[in-house]
């Protein structure tokens, strides 16, 4: 059995809004996470896919202890990580690596690439100052790039390069946990493929575990091995990739499937509008108000996740039958 | 047909003979000594979809941003010809392209956001173009613009016509822009990148909408886009480009399905499709402008470079019914 590393607890997100009404007595509330549990076990792959607004991005927040979670808790190995001490803070930040969306943005423009790249060694005292460079070298040479790039400044990397450079200074404190936020987006297809490609064979060899936020399910396809798959800060859909791809049983994401741009269909605008606002959530299923095959009881009953087979979990009360 | 009107007093039609509604004739464009876009040959019927695909770089935005005049002598060099009904648009003075663009050639800008102006209402944006090319009044502009909202599915036009962009989601701004670029009904429809923001769900909206609203006109669109999946659902005909030059060009079904030229194979075999093992990248990138190789620019990063290609720039041929340029067709 394999080694859980993230356990998440009926995890629970809110945002307190300004105040309003009648003498300010009022506070709006935005739910950005409601009841997510999730289980990421050593070496697993795993794609958080859902529309803008899912929830995604908070998710991966509340895991890498950037923000409490309001309610539920979130466990890295045995530890919460709403009372880890300092130290233990320390090791969760050198085991756990983030790659921020905004790659560009993460850098100091004003640091060396070189400077980039040793920072997190040298915070994690993981070598002598000496043996610094080599290791430098070694790691911008496991993302395929020149040793020649490391005295450039970012600003003068092209954007598939400052991406590489993001995945190298991940890799750089030697994590257990890659989490990458949309590391992809906005590339050139070519540039895409080398990138991940090379976050592919990384996981593949070091045996990382990476869970990785996107809403290209192609993506979340070539380089996870699960998915679980958002919608208003609820996992309406988890479970392995294939199985996903191949038989939906949510209906969410057989639409996310249909809208998924390829050349042997027609273009296919599945879903009818947009995903709503969470601070007025309405009171049955969330995906109701845009779902196909919408019934009377999905307007009054929140479906809660519930298991499929052991693998596989949905949250919808008539899962579907047949497939695309 | 009064708008048709509007376009004939002012400029000059040479002649109405040509089936084309665009017509690109060895097109160049240089910037500082760069070739930029390197004899670009294409033509677009009425009612037809064609997509610009291919990298950053490949002068996709460049060629559009010609077309509508927006990068004119002298600040690049321009030779060749653009003929837009019959029209000789590089030698067409400001004046006279002010009163083509937003009419009868309409514009889709990538980013929404940055595109419509944050200081003025929705509603004024709309009619700026009604007022300005139809001369309409300012109730008769305020009628059309809910008019138009409504048509690129906008719910409660009313209310949203007073609305600032950043009150409305990114889907909705976008349609805001599509509204606008076909207040006028025009001809042609430029589109660069109109959904690369956007969710894949919206963006199968928003591409559905253009679709449908294209059609209606019985207008053409050209789209530059980087998905070529996209481009094979919402295009007639996609032109590959690379580095400045259109390597392939054809129908898409063909073009993306059975590619002849290395570049579009290899292009194809970095899309992420569903459940697709493995992805091969084409190595290397496009060579700087100031940098470009005397042969095939492709050459540098092609598998099947021979010397010949290295030296010699391959002459377009028909092959198949589309037009390739590479030596080395199998």
């Amino acid at each position: 059995m394999q080694e859980t590393i993230f356990s998440l607890l009926d995890v629970e997100r809110v945002y307190t809004l300004g105040t309003t009404g009648w003498f300010r007595r009022k506070t709006r509330q935005l739910k950005a996470l409601d009841g997510i549990r999730l289980e990421l076990k050593h070496g697993d792959t795993l794609a958080l896919v859902g529309e803008s607004g899912s929830g995604k991005s908070t998710l991966i927040r509340l895991m890498l202890g950037l923000e409490p979670a309001s309610d539920g808790r979130v466990l890295y190995g045995q530890h919460d990580l709403a009372h880890l001490d300092a130290e233990a803070r320390k090791r969760f930040a050198r085991e756990v690596a983030f790659i921020y969306q905004n790659a560009r943005g993460s850098m100091n423009p004003r640091m060396r690439i070189a400077d980039i790249l040793a920072e997190p060694v040298r915070l994690h005292r993981l070598c002598e100052e000496q043996a610094i460079p080599a290791r430098v070298e070694a790691l911008i040479a496991r993302v395929g790039l020149p040793a020649g790039l490391l005295q450039r400044f970012p600003g003068e990397l092209s954007g598939g390069q400052v991406r590489r450079i993001a995945i190298a200074r991940a890799l750089a404190a030697e994590p257990n946990v890659i989490m990458a936020d949309e590391s992809v987006a906005g590339l050139d297809v070519s540039v895409q493929a080398q990138v991940l490609n090379l976050l592919r064979d990384l996981c593949r060899e070091s045996g990382i575990t990476l869970v990785f936020i996107t809403h290209d399910l192609g993506v979340a396809s070539y380089l996870c091995e699960k998915i679980a798959v958002l919608y208003l800060g609820r996992i309406v859909e988890q479970g392995p990739t294939h199985d996903i791809l191949s038989t939906p049983r949510h209906p969410y994401t057989k639409a996310l499937l249909q809208a998924f741009p390829r050349f042997d269909a027609p273009l296919c605008a599945s879903l009818k509008g947009e995903i709503p606002s969470p601070v007025n959530l309405p009171k049955g299923c969330r995906f109701a108000g845009r779902c196909a095959q919408v019934q009377s009881a999905c307007l009054e009953v929140d479906p809660p996740l519930t298991l499929l087979t052991p693998e596989r979990q949905v949250a919808c009360l008539f899962p579907v039958v047949n497939p695309c | 047909m009064n708008q048709v009107s509007v376009l004939a007093q002012n400029i000059p039609v040479e002649s109405h003979a040509e089936a084309s509604l665009l017509e690109v004739r060895d097109f160049s464009l240089r910037r500082k000594k760069a070739t930029v876009l390197d004899r670009i040959t294409l033509s677009l019927s009425p009612g037809e979809t064609l997509g610009l695909i291919g990298e950053s770089g490949a002068g996709k935005s460049t060629l559009a941003m010609a077309l509508i005049g927006l990068l004119r002598a002298p600040e690049v060099e321009i030779e060749g010809s653009l003929r837009f009904r019959g029209t000789e648009l590089t030698a067409l003075k400001e004046a006279d392209f002010r009163r083509l663009r937003g009419n009868k050639i309409g514009l889709i800008f990538q980013d929404a956001t940055a595109a419509l102006n944050p200081c003025f209402t929705v509603g004024k944006q709309i009619a700026e173009p009604l007022r300005r090319h139809l001369g309409l009044s300012a109730s008769a502009c305020r009628a059309r613009a809910v008019e138009l909202m409504q048509s690129v599915g906008i719910p409660e036009p009313r209310l949203r016509l007073d609305a600032y962009p950043h009150e409305l989601s990114g889907g909705m701004q976008q349609r805001i822009m599509i509204a606008i670029a076909l207040a006028c009904n025009p001809e042609l429809l430029l589109a660069d990148e109109p959904t690369s923001a956007l969710d894949v769900t919206i963006q199968a909206q928003i591409m559905e909408l253009i679709l449908d609203r294209v059609r209606a006109l019985n207008s053409s669109a050209i789209f530059v886009l980087h998905d070529l999946a996209l481009g094979a659902q919402v295009c007639d005909r996609i032109a590959v480009m690379y580095a400045g030059q259109i390597v392939e060009e054809g129908p898409s079904e063909r073009v993306l399905n059975a590619p002849l030229h290395p570049y579009t194979q290899g292009l194809k075999s970095c899309v992420v499709e569903l459940g697709m093992p493995t992805l091969t990248p084409i190595p290397g990138q496009i060579p700087p402008l100031d940098a470009m190789p005397n042969g095939c620019r492709f050459a540098p990063r092609c598998p099947k470079a021979q010397a010949i290609c290295g030296e010699q720039r391959p002459e377009t041929q028909t092959r198949d019914g589309r037009q390739v340029a590479c030596w080395f067709i199998d």
